[in-house]
């Protein structure tokens, strides 16, 4: 856990996603974050689990493809900005402000994740202003055993924003417009109120 | 700058935003409602803010998105405040 701001790094690469995504664990859909430029976008990865799959003909929901890559791009670039912004850690963070789902642009979907398939997702920070941080971006089925943190290791923000990836990698899905936003506990529940 | 023309230059910008119908922006008032009068979605005040910043060289704080209310008066109410606070910085 971040007990401290001299703990939090340039990016997240490396870093534990439970220090970021608070909420969890059977609700986490990050496993691992591979690159990140917090200003310009991240890649991360997740892998579905039996429990993730169960009720569902062992496929991963496309509405939680939505919820891991919101959790990967919106949330964690989010508070990583905003901790570092603040200069506070992300416990701090979570004390002040709840995060919400705000908007999801449109999704499209190109195919299907099954239990134990891994994929990326690769998000680009169109916005963050205000709490509020909105991002495009899209979700690649991984080469069964690539190592992904050997992969993306020279991987830089010209190759991001082009899909730069190599053979064997399958898009599942293009995202725009996947919005949240940091909302101050009171108003939050100012607005549970009404 | 006084009220009538900030309320001028937001209607300028507002021509701007995609999901603000231009027919409505006809008989805007400083008591208008961007979410209840102008059927704005929630998450366009952010976009307004951002190109509200821009058209009148100013800069919110978060506290101050917070704190902002959906009415066009409440929007004419920040400006002014900003626009203060950011002439007291620059003496």
């Amino acid at each position: 856990m971040i007990t401290d701001v001299s703990q939090i790094g340039e990016n997240l690469v490396g870093d534990l996603p439970e220090n970021w995504l608070l909420h969890g664990p059977t609700k986490r859909y990050v496993d691992a974050y591979h690159w990140h430029n917090p200003k310009v976008g991240i890649v991360a990865s997740y892998t579905p689990t039996a429990f993730d799959v169960n009720d569902h003909f062992d496929i991963f929901r496309g509405v939680d493809q939505i919820e891991s890559f919101a959790q990967a791009s919106v949330v964690s670039c989010g508070a990583f900005l905003q901790c570092k912004k603040s200069n506070i850690t992300p416990r701090m963070l979570s004390e002040q402000f709840i995060p919400t789902f705000i908007q999801v642009g449109s999704v499209h979907f190109h195919s299907y994740l099954e239990k134990g398939q891994t994929f990326i997702n690769i998000g680009f920070v169109k916005f963050f202003k205000w709490r509020q941080v909105v991002c495009d971006g899209r979700i690649y089925r991984v080469p069964k055993g690539l190592d992904l943190d050997a992969y993306f290791k020279d991987f830089d923000e010209e190759r991001l924003l082009k899909y730069d990836l190599g053979e064997g990698f399958s898009m599942i899905a293009e995202l725009f417009d996947i919005t949240g936003r940091g909302i101050k506990k009171e108003i939050f529940e100012e607005l549970q109120q009404k | 700058m006084d009220r009538k023309e900030i309320l001028t230059g937001l209607i300028e910008v507002l021509r701007t935003v995609r999901t603000v119908d231009p027919a409505k922006l006809e008989n805007v008032t400083e008591e208008t409602d961007f979410l209840t009068d102008m059927n704005t979605p929630s998450t366009e005040l952010i976009n307004i803010a951002a190109k509200v910043e821009q058209k009148f060289d100013i800069e919110f704080e978060d506290e101050d998105i917070d704190e902002m209310g959906s009415k066009v008066k409440d929007i004419i109410d920040l400006i002014i405040k900003v626009k203060a606070r950011t002439d007291a910085e620059k003496e």
